[in-house]
């Protein structure tokens, strides 16, 4: 496994040693981190699909029911009120507020469904007949797409964490299984020229310093020699100065003794 | 003595109607649709009845598409009607047109306040409501000139110079405006049998006097329901009851000041047969509220007015030597295209529970 991933290029140097060594501990601390993220994503993913899979379940139910109640219109109006309808309607009475969920790290669109109270555009809609009916479809319906934006908000988060959970998943699996044991690799790398070097230094000093024992005996051996040979020249100097010491001593010329030729 | 000369003119539409009467879907022919398992099921049941006017229609078909060719057939059937009607029938038929002309009126005075293309909605407008101005209409581009130079010209000219102005026409709420108009229409509709001289006396004052009064008390009650918790204030509300009925004037006043479904329970109470439909849905009860309006058996008030309004139809054809039976005809008629609309949307919506929630006379 790891012999695929290869090293780095780097210098077997003591300092990208370190530097390697930091980037393992970064590359662990990194690792458990995504690894806990996406857990995280993963148990709020399943949740979503969960509420996804209620919602629409819901959601067929109550498209059921809003589709009824139309028809129980058209049976009461006795006609199309479609157009009527269409044309009276001038503010949205059924809002949708976006709002932003940070789960992990991941910003998470919740769309949030509220009625203004205030508009009712086509409250008169069917004054003559059938006006109850139009008012409780209205509501049937609103139940509806309230369920709709609810799935919306729902499919929505699902995509964006099936991306984000894939990517931390590549993420993971790439520091697991290439970084992790690539930068193994380097340090062991580092490591065993690091030791070869050792190895190869330690050589290089017994050798220099059986070089350096060898002169330094030789180095002796010449003082030793020199000295003796010192030592008899000594010897046999002392011998001539003592032959030499009956001979008269030459005046010294510039010495205390006043010359009287000198005037000053 | 009212029958005497009738048949003169008039006995050749009444023969139609009834035999148009007998080709009505009956209690036998809706528990052959209730069991359909398709749409296709529903439009072969619909075969004999319908014919040719199914034909046409694509292989499981849209309810709405299935409901529009009924409504093709009954246009057909009134126009024919219409071509053989002379004299006080021929306005009679014509009365019976305007309701239809109010609807489309609205429809098209809502597309020009919002200036859209009125090409477009001459093909939503109702066939029956059709006359020969109607596309006129499309010819104004703003509400002033709509109401100056082309509503002048339509039947309805009437209903609109007594009771609205064109600042009207753009401040009002649409449904206000018709509302208004179908309120007009009722009390000169009622006006018309009543004091027509060919009417006067006959079989046609008395049907059509209570059929109208029961549509004028109809609309009044439903238009007091319906206007609780919108801006409709009561001064407002108290325009648009038809002034006449069972209810006017004592009940009609009551209503105008209801506040809640028991005052306005309190108010019809002068008349024992709504009364009656308040006490099966439960309205006096109070807390059933409009929440309750599915009643026990799964009917409304809406659906009593129906049976009720069905029933009286029904009526009508015991009597003989009037127009009127054209006029339960096209209700009963309506009736059966809302019944057979139904139980096909329960069908294509697969809610078979509610299936037998049409009401059915014969």
């Amino acid at each position: 496994m790891s012999g695929a991933v290869g090293r780095e290029a780097v210098f077997p140097t003591r300092q990208s040693l370190g530097l390697m060594k930091g980037k393992l501990k970064g590359a662990e601390t990194g690792h458990s981190l995504l690894k806990r993220k996406s857990e995280a994503l993963t148990k709020r993913f399943r949740e979503i699909t969960r509420r996804i899979d209620e919602a629409k379940q819901k959601m067929g139910r109550v498209m059921q029911i809003a589709a009824f109640s139309l028809a129980e219109v058209s049976y009461a109006v006795g006609g199309d009120i479609g157009y009527q309808i269409q044309e009276s309607a001038k503010q949205a009475r059924f809002r949708v507020r976006a709002k932003q969920e940070n789960v992990s790290g991941v910003l998470l669109p919740h769309f949030e469904s509220y009625t203004e109270d205030g508009i009712n555009d086509f409250g008169l809609t069917g004054l003559g007949k059938g006006g109850m009916q139009v008012q409780r479809c209205r509501e049937t319906y609103a139940r509806a797409v309230e369920t709709l934006v609810e799935l919306a908000s729902l499919q929505t988060a699902f995509v964006i964490l099936d991306e984000v959970i894939k990517v931390v998943n590549r993420r993971v699996n790439a520091i697991e299984h290439v970084i992790i044991p690539r930068t193994e690799n380097t340090i062991k790398y580092i490591n065993s020229e690091l030791d070869e070097l050792d190895r190869e230094e330690f050589y290089r000093l017994k050798k220099v310093s059986g070089k350096k024992q060898r002169d330094n005996a030789a180095a002796d051996a010449e003082i030793l020699a020199a000295r003796q040979k010192e030592a008899a020249r000594l010897q046999e100097s002392a011998d001539a100065e003592k032959k030499e010491e009956e001979a008269p001593e030459a005046p010294d010329v510039l010495g205390e003794q006043e010359d009287a030729d000198v005037i000053f | 003595m009212e029958g005497l000369f009738f048949n003169v003119n008039s006995g050749y539409i009444e023969g139609i109607v009834r035999g148009y009467r007998n080709s009505l879907l009956t209690g036998q022919h809706y528990s052959n649709l209730t069991q359909c398992e398709t749409i296709d099921d529903v439009k072969l049941q619909l075969a004999p009845a319908y014919g040719d006017f199914l034909a046409s229609l694509p292989p499981n078909p849209s309810t709405s598409a299935l409901a529009g060719k009924m409504t093709d057939k009954l246009v057909a059937e009134f126009r024919y009607l219409l071509a053989q009607a002379t004299g006080s029938t021929a306005k009679f038929f014509q009365y019976l047109t305007y309701g239809y002309m109010i609807d489309n009126i609205a429809l098209l005075i809502t597309g020009t306040l919002h200036e859209r293309d009125t090409r477009e909605l001459l093909e939503r407008c109702h066939p029956l409501g059709w006359f020969e101005t109607l596309p006129v209409l499309c010819v104004a581009t703003n509400i002033e000139e709509l109401y100056n130079s082309v509503l002048v010209e339509t039947p309805l000219a009437g209903y609109f110079k007594s009771s609205l102005s064109h600042q009207d026409l753009d401040e009002l709420n649409i449904e206000i405006v018709r509302n208004t108009l179908y309120k007009n229409y009722l009390e000169d509709f009622h006006q018309f049998v009543t004091t027509h001289p060919d009417f006067r006396g006959t079989p046609t004052q008395e049907v059509m006097s209570e059929i109208l009064q029961f549509e004028a008390d109809r609309r009044a009650i439903n238009i007091t329901l319906n206007s609780f918790g919108t801006e409709l204030s009561k001064q407002e509300r108290k325009k648009l009851y038809p002034e006449f009925g069972k209810l006017y004037p004592e009940g009609s006043l009551m209503l105008s000041r209801a506040d809640d479904i028991e005052s306005v329970a309190l108010a019809v109470s002068i008349s024992a047969d709504y009364k009656a439909f308040f006490d099966a849905v439960g309205l006096t009860q109070g807390g059933g509220g409009l929440g309750g309006m599915g009643g026990s058996d799964g009917k409304s008030l809406e659906d009593l007015f129906y049976q009720k309004e069905m029933e009286l139809s029904k009526v009508v054809f015991t009597r003989q030597f009037t127009p009127a039976v054209v006029y339960a005809w096209m209700r009963l008629k309506e009736q059966e295209i809302r019944n057979v609309t139904w139980i096909a949307e329960c069908i294509a919506q697969n809610q078979k529970e509610r299936i037998g929630n049409f009401i059915s006379v014969f």
